[in-house]
């Protein structure tokens, strides 16, 4: 009864996690470990609470049975190991638990890949109807009054300018917008969205995973500036194409603005860059990181782990070894 | 499939250039001098994008006769306002280069940005 237990728990504390995790301005200054460390914060937490529906399934799983014969017997250990309480009936709920939890994650990344595929699908064609490329950038210019520049992620990538943008910004201005939209599709960025919004899909009332969400879109921006500042070299350059941009295509104030907030510490960042982190430090969460994600699985696997050494169960494994 | 993304592309813009409504057979020629195309081909795309509904038809003798449901300019502004609008949603489709600022948030966008610039240097205010 541990094994869920401890599973469980660890599951309730990084869910924590989250908040504190928000508010470190070590995440900002490292944005791609930001990154990594939400994926594997949001990720730790379905395996764990997935793995603690397994555990508590175990006993009734045929596949205990095959793993007692290769261990060449304690089938009994092994299952007082994972035992429960409720015995059977909290085993069969455990087992449709995690086949619940397991089939929604899937769904739900499903659904999240091809609604995308769709619409990008969609914009495709009418942008194909509405743009035209430029033949020494290669980037697709869309007459419009509006200053703008986005790219289209996926199989057909494309980067797109409205051509009220290519007026307000310089040759560098442009090469730096340019570089941050290369920079989303080299880094697979959508996929990083695709995933937190499958998390938020699969779980909407775990305030977590929307957090997550948040902060991931916020995260590939600020990824994204750092590539398009070729090391330190034009970080102004990011920095004023953006208040350009911003300056000439203000939205109207009651239209579809968000707050400028999130665009306001990406120019703040940009122009008095914070020290990059410690190589150390660097290391450490990178551990850190790994370890969220291996340690539901080391408990999952301890019990059985701790029958092979127990010496009432005698292992003979096979000869090579 | 490109193919014919790119000959419905050819097809609206000269749609978009023409005043009066045109048949299959104007636009074939229209289309011709670069492209060997057969009548069946730009009749089909053409349909396609009736079925779309970028094109409305009305019965001229045993044929029709094309124009399009939008001016150009309509079908831009809406294309880019659903650009825009995805700007604030968090699908995965687009990746913007920066959200739209309600205008209150400018000026300090433009002061993060001189404090670090030094004195403006040419740039007035």
């Amino acid at each position: 009864m541990t094994t869920p237990v401890l599973l469980i728990t660890f599951a309730l504390l990084a869910t924590l996690a989250g908040p504190l995790l928000k508010g470190r301005g070590w995440v900002d200054r490292s944005p791609r470990l930001g990154i990594l460390v939400w994926q594997a914060l949001t990720a730790s937490i379905v395996v764990s609470v997935i793995l603690a529906s397994v555990s508590l399934a175990l006993p009734v799983m045929p596949v205990l049975g095959g793993l007692a014969d290769f261990l060449q017997a304690c089938a009994m250990v092994l299952r007082a190991q994972y035992s429960t309480p409720g015995g059977a009936v909290v085993s069969m709920a455990g087992a449709v638990m995690a086949f619940v939890l397991g089939a929604r994650v899937l769904y739900c990344l499903a659904i999240e890949v091809m609604s995308a595929r769709r619409d990008r699908k969609e914009h495709i064609g009418s942008l194909s109807l509405v743009s035209r490329r430029d033949p020494t950038t290669d980037v697709l210019v869309v007459d419009h009054a509006v200053p703008t520049a986005y790219c289209l992620p996926g199989r057909r990538r494309d980067i797109v300018f409205t051509t009220a943008a290519l007026r307000v910004l310089d040759e560098q201005q442009r090469q730096a917008v340019l570089r941050h939209e290369l920079a989303h599709l080299h880094g697979h960025h959508h996929l990083v969205l695709i995933g937190a919004n499958a998390w938020v899909r699969a779980f909407p009332r775990i305030p977590i995973f929307a957090m997550a969400r948040v902060e991931l879109g916020r995260l590939v921006e600020l990824a994204a500036d750092d590539r398009a500042a070729a090391g330190n070299d034009s970080r102004l350059t990011v920095a004023s194409a953006l208040v350009r941009l911003a300056e000439a295509g203000h939205a109207p104030a009651s239209a579809l603005a968000a707050s400028g907030t999130a665009t306001l510490v990406r120019v703040r960042r940009l122009a008095a860059p914070a020290a990059p982190l410690h190589r150390a430090r660097v290391a450490l969460t990178m551990v850190a990181a790994t370890a969220m994600l291996a340690l539901p699985v080391a408990v999952t696997a301890t019990p059985a782990l701790a029958t092979v050494q127990a010496q009432t169960c005698p292992v003979e494994f096979p000869q090579s070894v | 499939m490109h193919h014919l993304g790119h000959l419905e592309s050819a097809i609206m813009d000269l749609m978009w250039s023409r005043s009066a409504p045109a048949s299959v057979r104007e636009i074939l020629v229209g289309l011709q001098p670069e492209r060997e195309l057969a009548y069946m081909t730009v009749k089909t795309v053409m349909d396609t994008l009736h079925r779309k509904g970028l094109l409305m038809r009305e019965p001229d003798g045993r044929a029709f006769r094309y124009r399009p449901t939008r001016t150009r300019e309509q079908y831009t502004a809406a294309h880019m306002g659903e650009v825009l609008a995805s700007g604030n949603d968090r699908r995965a489709t687009l990746l913007h280069f920066l959200e739209q600022i309600p205008a209150e948030d400018l000026t300090q966008l433009r002061e993060a940005l001189n404090q670090a610039a030094g004195p403006p240097a040419g740039t007035t205010q």
